[in-house]
C-alpha cells in the first residue's frame, strides 16, 4: 500500500503585504530614527511643513537632512503657506493600485505653494469630493489634514487638497 | 584607452503580450530565437551576460536573477555578469552596460535580455509596484502612478500649446497601423481616431488607447566586438553612441512644467553634438511612446519640431514612414505593450530587423541608415538614448 500523501496547512487568509501600505510607520523610536520626523509630528499637529536651508535659504520639498544646494545640515522647519493653486490634476478610473482602491475614483492634483520655484514648492495630493469636470488650472486650493486609520489601532496623519470656493 | 566598436550581431524574441508563460520560460523562447538567429554561435564564446529586469521581486517574487538566466540558458559567465534597473528603461541599460564592457575590452562576446513579466493571478499587483517608480513616500502615497501623472502632463501640453485629444489619438492610429505588421506586437488590429477618443476613460484626458499595456516579454541580443563581430553575422548594426540624462529630479517639486522635458532636451542635444549630426539625419527613431502625449513630447525635444508643435507633426503625418522620419515603425510601447525590462531591448530588435530589411513591406524604411532608441524612466525624469547604424563609427564615442 502507497504511503498517504503528506500534507501542509497554509493559513485561511494571508495578509496584504506591508509593503503595499503606502504611508511611513510615522512611529520612530530610538536616537537614529529618520531626521524627518518633525514633519510627520507636525502634521499630526495640524501643520504642513519642510524644511529651509538656514544657511544659503534653499527651500526644498520633500523635507530634508541636508541641503541638496549646499551641503548645510543647518535646516530650519517652515510652515507651507495654507492657500496655493491648481497647477495639473487627473482624476484615478481605472487602474488605481490596490491600497487605494476603496478610495477611487478620485482627483490627484499637483498644486503650487508660495511663490514657485524661488520661494513655494509643488506638490502632489489627493482631493475629495470633486469631479474632474469641476476643476480647472489656477484654481484656489488649500492643504488640509487627513487622518489615516488602520490597520490596526495605528492612526497616521498626511495632508490633501480642498477647493477654496 | 583606445576603444573598440561595437555591434549587435544576433537578436531573438518572443511573442508580447499577455502570457501564460512564466518569466523563466520567457527567458529560454528569446534565448533559443537568438540561437537561431545565429548559428555560428557557441556559447561558450558568451563571456558576459546583462539582464535589464525592472522588478522580478515585486513580479514573480524572484531576485538575483542574472545568474539565474546563466542557468536557464546553460552559459558559464567568466567576465561580466549583471542585471539592471533603471524601471521601464532597464533594457536600454543592460545594452549600454554590455556596449562599454565590450568597448573597453572587459567583455569579447555579450549577452543582453530584457525581460519582464508583469501580469500574475493578483489583479492590481502591477500598478500597485509601479508607485513604486516615484517618489513613494511623497508621491506614491498619493496615488501617482504612471497613468495619473501622464494625464498631467498632457493636460499641461495641452493647455501651453494647444495640443488635443485627436492629435494624441492619431500616435495610436499610426503606431496601431504598424503594429498590425509586427506578429510579436501584443496589438495588431488597426484603430481609428475615434475608437481612440471613445476608449475607456483612465485618467483624463488619458483613455485606455492612450496608454501602452501591461505585457509580458523578452528580447535577447548578442554585442560583440569589431574583431569579432563577422564570426557571427554579415549584417552587423554598429553602435555609435550613447547618452543618458536627468536633472537632480525625482519628486514633483523638482520637475518644474511637466509638459517641457528639459533632460531629454539635453541628452539629445549632447547626442548630437558628440555624434556630429541633426536630427535631420535620422532616418528611423524608436522613441519611449508609454502614451500618446510621450510621442508627442519626444518630436519636439527630440529636434523633429519646434516645440508645442508636436500635436500637428503627428497631424501633417510627418512622423509616418516617408515622412519627415520614420518614428516607432514596429508600433512602438503602444501596440508592442511594455513589459519593461524587455522594451528598451525590443526597441534595439526592431532598429536591428529594420536595416537587416527583415521586416514585412508596409513597416520597412527602406535605405535607412541611421537610426536612435529613445528610452525614458519614471516620471519622465531620466532619459536615455543610444544611436545605431548600419556604418561603422569612425571614432566610438562615451561622451564630450
Ligand atoms: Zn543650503
Amino acid at each position: 500500500m502507497k504511503k498517504p500523501k503528506r500534507k501542509l496547512t497554509l493559513p485561511e487568509k494571508i495578509d496584504l503585504p506591508p509593503l503595499l501600505d503606502l504611508w511611513e510607520q510615522q512611529d520612530p523610536s530610538g536616537p537614529d530614527a529618520t531626521g524627518i520626523y518633525d514633519f510627520y509630528r507636525n502634521l499630526a499637529e495640524g501643520e504642513l511643513t519642510t524644511t529651509k536651508c538656514k544657511s544659503c535659504g534653499k527651500l526644498m520639498f520633500p523635507p530634508q537632512i541636508i541641503c541638496p544646494n549646499c551641503y548645510s545640515d543647518e535646516l530650519e522647519w517652515v510652515r507651507i503657506p495654507e492657500e496655493g493653486e491648481l497647477y495639473a490634476f487627473t482624476e484615478l478610473r481605472l487602474g488605481a493600485p490596490i491600497i487605494v482602491e476603496n478610495y477611487t475614483p478620485f482627483v490627484i492634483a499637483i498644486a503650487r505653494f508660495g511663490n514657485y520655484p524661488e520661494n513655494g514648492v509643488q506638490i502632489s495630493g489627493m482631493m475629495f469630493d470633486v469631479k474632474y469636470e469641476d476643476l480647472k488650472i489656477g484654481d484656489k486650493v488649500r492643504w488640509e489634514i487627513l487622518e489615516i486609520e488602520g490597520p490596526g489601532e495605528k492612526k497616521r496623519y498626511w495632508y490633501y487638497f480642498e477647493k477654496v470656493e | 584607452m583606445s576603444m573598440r566598436n561595437v555591434a549587435i550581431v544576433g537578436v531573438g524574441i518572443t511573442r508580447f503580450g499577455v502570457r501564460e508563460a512564466s518569466w523563466k520560460d520567457l527567458v529560454l523562447e528569446a534565448g533559443k530565437s537568438l540561437f537561431d538567429d545565429v548559428p555560428n554561435l557557441d556559447k561558450k564564446d558568451i563571456d558576459s551576460l546583462f539582464v535589464g529586469a525592472a522588478q522580478p521581486e515585486r513580479w514573480i517574487y524572484q531576485t538575483h536573477v542574472a545568474p539565474l538566466v546563466a542557468e536557464l540558458l546553460g552559459i558559464e559567465v567568466k567576465r561580466v555578469i549583471a542585471r539592471t534597473e533603471s524601471a521601464c528603461a532597464s533594457g536600454q541599460l543592460a545594452i549600454r552596460y554590455a556596449w562599454l564592457s565590450i568597448a573597453t575590452g572587459l567583455s569579447d562576446v555579450a549577452l543582453v535580455v530584457g525581460v519582464e513579466k508583469m501580469n500574475s493571478k493578483f489583479l492590481n499587483i502591477s500598478q500597485s509596484s509601479m508607485i513604486n517608480v516615484g517618489n513613494r513616500e511623497f508621491d506614491g502615497a498619493n496615488g501617482f502612478t504612471a497613468p495619473p501623472f501622464f494625464a498631467m502632463v498632457a493636460q499641461r501640453h495641452m493647455h501651453l500649446y494647444g495640443t488635443t485629444e485627436e492629435q494624441m489619438a492619431m500616435v495610436r492610429v499610426k503606431n496601431q497601423e504598424y503594429g498590425s505588421q509586427n506578429p510579436y506586437a501584443q496589438f495588431q488590429k488597426k484603430v481609428t481616431v475615434e475608437q481612440v477618443l471613445n476608449s475607456r476613460m483612465v485618467a483624463p484626458p488619458l483613455k485606455l488607447f492612450d496608454c501602452s499595456a501591461i505585457t509580458d516579454g523578452a528580447v535577447a541580443l548578442l554585442l560583440t566586438s569589431e574583431e569579432r563581430a563577422r564570426e557571427f553575422t554579415d549584417t552587423p548594426v554598429w553602435i555609435l553612441g550613447g547618452v543618458q540624462h536627468v536633472d537632480a529630479a525625482h519628486t514633483t517639486n523638482q520637475m518644474g512644467e511637466l509638459a517641457d522635458w528639459v533632460a531629454l532636451r539635453k541628452a539629445a542635444k549632447d547626442l548630437y553634438d558628440m555624434l556630429k549630426i541633426t536630427p535631420d539625419d535620422i532616418d528611423i527613431a524608436e522613441v519611449h511612446d508609454c502614451f500618446t502625449i510621450s510621442e508627442i513630447i519626444e518630436y519636439e525635444e527630440l529636434g523633429f519640431c519646434k516645440k508645442g508643435e508636436g500635436g500637428k507633426f503627428i497631424e501633417e503625418g510627418e512622423s509616418y514612414i516617408g515622412g519627415k522620419v520614420a518614428v516607432n515603425p514596429g508600433g512602438g510601447l503602444l501596440a508592442n505593450g511594455h513589459p519593461l525590462g524587455a522594451t528598451g531591448t525590443r526597441q534595439a530588435w526592431e532598429i536591428v530587423m529594420q536595416f537587416r530589411g527583415e521586416v514585412p513591406k508596409g513597416r520597412y524604411v527602406d535605405g535607412a541608415e541611421l537610426a536612435i532608441a529613445h528610452n525614458l524612466s519614471g516620471m519622465a525624469q531620466l532619459h536615455h538614448i543610444m544611436a545605431y547604424s548600419v556604418n561603422k563609427p569612425r571614432d566610438i564615442k562615451f561622451g564630450r
